[in-house]
């Protein structure tokens, strides 16, 4: 009898296995709108879960296995981390009709030269954001400002230990993807004297913050910046002169993933023109798909937080992995946050 | 003694749940915390003590310190506010009392992460307290509540009173008032009631009310994380980025292991001052 009903409910999982699509995803960076129609559409039910972090969505792959996910969306140097673990599967790209939609400018990167398993999803900066109302126009321009005296306790800085150090090696004029002991030491000696100057590191949801005016100044995502927006006109984004922080985030397949046909559906129908430009308008980040960009309400593509121009992303250089370094900086971003 | 059938039941799924979701998942982290780290594995299958080593590097220390006055400083603010409350409590009129305890226990119907969250509601500068103050004209400009050792203050003790006014209670309930009658009848005054009759005979409740605020203090991580601005570690977040972020296994998994050990430590004594005292 057990092993009639244990039969019985594998069964049962089997098929809905088939018609069920698990994707995991950052927090707010897909609109609902696009899933339900790609469930309406293709009768696949979307089961969506979020993360704030890429570790926490790696150690989540890593020790629950593919199988738990058929979609996820590591960012660049996460990319290249996972495919050389063997955590990914590779892309079938026949599949993928609207894969000449993409930019190629954004394809091939180093993290993925042959973009053999990750297709862009979404790309966009870390910078600055301030308050004009309360520190008037123009009141940064550089990483090297948010030093300013002026600015004790008013600062935001995200919880990412690569572009909170990332960040002060560019004020320094070094590379964020620096492996060099010595310029990580010096960005960490930085980094001390800002401390007086930070009110709190925050990277699930700085637009809040800023909006509630706790602080007016710091780090932000282009794509909060431009939600916080419609709430807060005054919060201006800035690309900072030493270089802003950009990344892509790659949808992916875990290798393993039960469901692969329909994550293959489900990516070449985030790849469609309209879909692409949909969620680019709502989110505020800037869609790899050269197609959508022609779609966008001109005022959107002429929008700098989210479409930066050439003058914008000089000196700005996209987040790699550090390999073995990553535990130097490990270490003193423990330091920075026991204040020795 | 002969037990009923349910009396064995329960005590043979009590014990199955403790060994199944305590006993053996401790012990996998006793192994864990003596094994190596991989660059691309949680977990390298070569023993080593260097785990344990490492915490007694300074910076840790301090992470260990700080948690501890953290811990300290939250529960003597909970024994300070909960035994006025809970003598009130226990002083109450018997038919309002149980009314009374649900409505301390409510709040646990609740996360106490979406509590956190509605805390920051309340403490923002843009928030209830601070509209509240200024529309009042009690301040000017608003008071900077938020990513302040005030919040975390006020969130650890916000969300771990109850667990000091329930033990308090029943210890302050239990008290002869005929003993404080007769002390007032012989000119004690209320200091003197306090320091020799009520504190003395509520002592087991001080003392279980604090275990139970002290030893979940040392792990609240997210408190400190939310309302103090993640600026401070605490053993709690540092073990969580160890899993987390830094994906350095074994190595949180030895100051896991040391946060045991303390806390072992400390009910131990508190079993041995027990049995003192009946004795």
């Amino acid at each position: 009898m057990k092993k009639i009903i244990l039969a019985a409910l594998l069964a049962l999982g089997l098929q809905a296995a088939q018609k069920e699509l698990v994707v995991y995803n950052w927090s707010e960076y897909m609109p609902e709108s696009v899933i339900e129609d790609f469930e309406k559409e293709s009768g696949i039910k979307v089961r969506y879960s979020t993360y704030d972090s890429n570790e926490a969505m790696y150690a989540k792959i890593k020790t629950a296995g593919g199988e738990s996910y058929d979609i996820v969306v590591p960012s660049t140097y996460f990319v290249n981390k996972m495919s050389r673990e063997g955590l990914l599967a590779k892309i079938d790209k026949s599949k993928l009709k609207n894969y000449a939609n993409l930019d190629p400018k954004l394809l091939g990167k180093p993290f993925d030269p042959k973009n053999d398993y990750s297709i862009p999803y979404m790309w966009g900066s870390t910078g600055m954001s301030y308050n004009a109302k309360v520190l008037g126009e123009g009141a940064v321009s550089a990483w090297s400002d948010l030093w300013n005296k002026e600015f004790a306790g008013k600062l935001l800085l995200t919880d990412d230990l690569r572009e909170v150090i990332g960040m002060a090696l560019l004020s320094l004029g070094y590379s964020s993807n620096t492996t060099d002991p010595k310029q990580i030491e010096a960005a960490y000696n930085k980094l001390k004297t800002l401390m007086p100057n930070v009110k709190l590191f925050n990277s699930e949801s700085p637009k809040g913050v800023y909006i509630s005016e706790e602080v007016v100044v710091g780090m932000n995502f282009n794509g909060e910046n431009y939600m916080a927006n419609t709430e807060m006109p005054e919060l201006r984004y800035v690309y900072p002169k030493e270089g802003v922080l950009v990344w892509v985030d790659s949808l992916v397949i875990p290798k393993g993933a039960k469901n692969i046909a329909a994550a293959h559906a489900f990516i070449d129908y985030l790849l469609r023109p309209e879909v692409a430009k949909t969620i680019s308008e709502e989110i505020g980040y800037a869609t790899p798909n050269l197609a959508a960009v022609k779609l966008l309400e001109p005022e959107t593509a002429a929008n700098r937080i989210i479409y930066p121009t050439a003058d914008d992303l000089a000196k700005s250089e996209f987040q790699l992995d550090v390999g073995e370094a990553i535990t130097i900086y490990e270490q003193y971003w423990e330091k920075l946050k026991t204040g020795n | 003694m002969k037990l009923s059938r349910f009396a064995r039941f329960s005590i043979a799924l009590l014990f199955v749940w403790i060994v199944l979701f305590a006993f053996l998942p401790q012990i996998m982290v006793l192994i864990a915390s003596v094994l190596s780290k991989g660059a691309t594995d949680f977990i390298l299958f070569e023993p080593t003590v260097q785990n344990y080593a490492r915490l007694f590097d300074p910076i840790y220390l301090q992470i260990f310190v700080d948690s501890l006055v953290l811990a300290s400083v939250t529960t003597l603010l909970c024994l300070i506010i909960a035994f006025p409350f809970a003598a009130t409590l226990a002083r109450a009129p018997k038919a309002w009392r149980p009314l009374l305890l649900i409505l301390v226990i409510i709040p646990f119907w609740t996360s106490s992460l979406v509590r956190t969250y509605a805390l920051i509601a309340l403490l923002k500068t843009k928030g209830l307290i601070n509209a509240a103050l200024l529309f009042l004209g009690i301040i000017d400009a608003p008071l900077e509540l938020m990513y302040t050792q005030v919040a975390v203050f006020i969130g650890m003790v916000y969300t771990l009173l109850p667990f000091m006014i329930l033990p308090l209670y029943a210890a302050l309930e239990k008290i002869d008032v005929r003993l404080i009658e007769a002390a007032s009848d012989l000119g004690a005054g209320f200091w003197s009631r306090l320091m020799r009759i009520t504190i003395p005979l509520s002592l087991s409740g001080i003392i279980a009310g604090s275990m139970l605020v002290f030893l979940p203090a040392l792990g609240m991580f997210y408190i400190p994380d939310l309302l103090g601005g993640a600026k401070n570690l605490i053993i709690g977040s540092f073990i969580r980025n160890q899993f987390l972020t830094f994906r350095d296994w074994p190595f949180g998994a030895a100051a896991s292991m040391l946060l045991s050990l303390m806390m072992l430590l400390m009910v131990a004594l508190y079993a041995y001052a027990q049995r003192r005292e009946r004795a």
